[in-house]
């Protein structure tokens, strides 16, 4: 395991991600990556607020477009994280706190995907709001958050 | 920048609060934290706002998405609050900062652009005037808060990279 991961902190993406002074290495690898945070969470919060009862006078039934928006910001953050890890793949690889993160974010998409099924399971226009996409919503809004506070407890490892 | 401001920061530095900020392990993680998840509720709440007034979900009532913008102040104003902890803990690392001049700019930008919305059409779009159509106007006002928030996290993440903060 430690081999695999050496080997790919030192592969030729590993050390131009970590060493390149360029703008476009890892701050902008970076950027992306918070630009994604900042689409699927946020989009994520505008549902999840929704199903727990703001914005009531929102049409659910038109909230369907937003899931492709987010699925766009997870796949963002899939790859920039994948290659920020690579950059960085001995600390993130062996900290604790990141495979709990990765566990939060695999839960959070969990979620996201029951919550599609439970409100649009009879059709995008006949969406069904009950407990159980409260308690989703609730879920998920704590999900994220926790997301994030695993994901700045990184930067300083 | 200018020295005064330069003088401005070594002040602030020095105050008690500052260096209160300073002493407090904990307290600057907590505040990316909280900064973050602050900058996705805006982007989300007021993006969400923005793709609508756009032309996006046409079968979301104005009036109604406008309902859930008190999150996107929410989320502004926990960025906010985090982000003048950073300021008044650190003042040198941003004084001086390419970085955070940018991300300052278009923070006015976007806070004007969304305070002129507020100020002319807030009262008659909660009402629902507006629930029907979307006047140029609006675009283009979507269209500026789209693009000048994220210049706002655009700059905001190059602070140490063109900048010096961390």
């Amino acid at each position: 395991m430690m081999e695999l991961l050496v080997s790919l902190e030192n592969s030729g993406f590993g050390v131009w991600l970590r060493e390149s002074p360029s703008i476009w290495a890892y701050p902008a690898i970076l950027t992306l990556h918070t630009l994604g945070l900042a689409v699927l969470v946020g989009g994520n919060a505008v549902v999840d607020l929704r199903l727990l009862g703001y914005g009531r006078g929102i049409a659910l039934s038109s909230l369907d477009t937003l899931f492709p928006v987010m699925w766009a910001g997870f796949w963002v953050n899939a790859i920039s994280g994948v290659a920020l890890f690579v950059g960085d793949a001995t600390t993130k690889g062996t900290t604790q706190v990141f495979v709990w993160k990765l566990v939060i974010i695999a839960a959070g998409v969990l979620v996201l995907v029951a919550i599609r099924r439970t409100v649009y399971g009879r059709g995008v226009d006949a969406p069904v709001e009950s407990p159980i996409s409260r308690v989703l919503a609730a879920t998920s809004l704590a999900l994220w958050f926790l997301a994030i506070v695993t994901g700045r407890y990184m930067a300083y490892v | 920048m200018g020295s005064a401001l330069e003088a401005f920061a070594y002040w602030l530095r020095e105050t008690q609060i500052s260096q209160a900020i300073r002493v407090l392990p904990w307290l600057w993680p907590v505040c990316e934290i909280l900064h973050f998840f602050g900058l996705s509720l805006l982007v989300g709440v007021a993006g969400f706002f923005d793709l609508r007034l756009l032309g996006f979900m046409p079968g979301v009532r104005l009036s109604a998405a406008w309902s859930l913008m008190p999150w996107a102040k929410v989320g502004f104003g926990l960025a906010a609050i985090t982000g003048l902890t950073f300021f008044v803990g650190a003042p040198d690392q941003y004084v001086n900062n390419l970085a955070f001049l940018f991300k300052v700019i278009f923070l006015l930008v976007a806070g004007a652009n969304a305070l002129y919305f507020e100020v002319a059409y807030g009262k008659r779009v909660a009402e629902g005037a507006a629930d029907d159509r979307s006047p140029g106007a609006f675009k283009a006002i979507a269209a500026v808060s789209l693009a000048s928030w994220l210049l706002v996290v655009y700059w905001g993440r190059m602070l140490p990279f063109i900048g010096n903060a961390f």
